[in-house]
């Protein structure tokens, strides 16, 4: 477990550009002769944006729900009708 | 729990969108063009404010009209908005055009498909690595016994999404 969750470390340096040079060739070396190791960091980069993709998804439904509220705030709903007519 | 009328965005939001939408209809474009530029520009707001990379150098928001301004002109111009300038580039959100195209359309459904599996996961993830809290706040907020229990959950959440990825992908070939 110990050594699999150092993989998962070392493939979120290496992803977000965090590793030191060693760390670095160490990482690049091992994509390189382990298919394995280098489905995994393919893997991760997916999973990371797909988390991202998640929490946009989020944010922008709390922006909806934000607009739907200020909508029903006269003076804010007014100015923007003024704007748009 | 943050109620709507309690969430902090709510006085930037009444602050500044009235402003954008008057500089979008101004350039002829509509309410609906400007709320969503308005929110591409507020999603790289909150990312950078969440990763502590925010950097407002007069207001929160002078900050957000120019990013919703230049958000609005790559739209109109059909240009991507993942080539905004140096500075933004880190917290863009994703491409319209990407999301609505085939791989965006893929990866849409893969992240729906995790949702249905395992969303305590996804939120897991989501809590870490886009919202970036300490463990410890995970550790409280998903009932882990400490930091360590967390880490570990953490762990087998992304082992788990990889796995799924790898399945979702070699049923793709």
């Amino acid at each position: 477990m110990r050594s699999e969750l150092n993989d998962v470390r070392l493939i979120d340096g290496h992803l977000f550009r965090q590793l030191n040079e060693e760390e670095t060739r160490t990482v690049e070396t091992r994509m390189l002769v382990d298919n394995g190791f280098a489905e995994n960091v393919a893997a991760q980069r997916t999973a990371h944006r797909l988390v991202r993709l998640y929490g946009q998804r989020e944010d922008r439904r709390r922006l909806d729900a934000i607009y739907r509220l200020l909508l029903t705030d006269i003076n804010f709903a007014l100015r923007l009708k003024t704007i748009f007519t | 729990m943050t109620t709507q009328q309690q969430d902090p965005i709510v006085p930037l939001y009444r602050d500044s969108f009235p402003d954008f939408a008057a500089m979008v209809r101004r350039m002829g474009g509509t309410l609906e063009q400007a709320k969503d530029s308005f929110h591409d520009a507020l999603l790289i707001y909150l990312e950078k404010q969440k990763a502590g990379t925010l950097q407002v150098h007069s207001t929160s928001k002078a900050y957000l009209l120019g990013t919703a301004k230049i958000c609005w002109l790559r739209t109109r111009d059909n240009r991507s908005i993942l080539s905004l300038p140096e500075g933004l580039e880190c917290a863009e959100p994703e491409d319209r055009e990407f999301q609505a195209g085939e791989s965006g359309a893929r990866e849409n459904g893969l992240l729906d498909s995790l949702l249905r599996s395992g969303k305590k996961c996804m939120e897991v993830l989501k809590a870490f690595y886009y919202d970036h809290c300490s463990m410890q706040d995970i550790a409280g907020r998903f009932g882990f016994s400490g930091r360590r229990s967390a880490a570990v959950q953490k762990y087998k959440c992304l082992e788990k999404v990889r796995e799924e990825i790898k399945k979702a992908e070699a049923y793709a070939q």
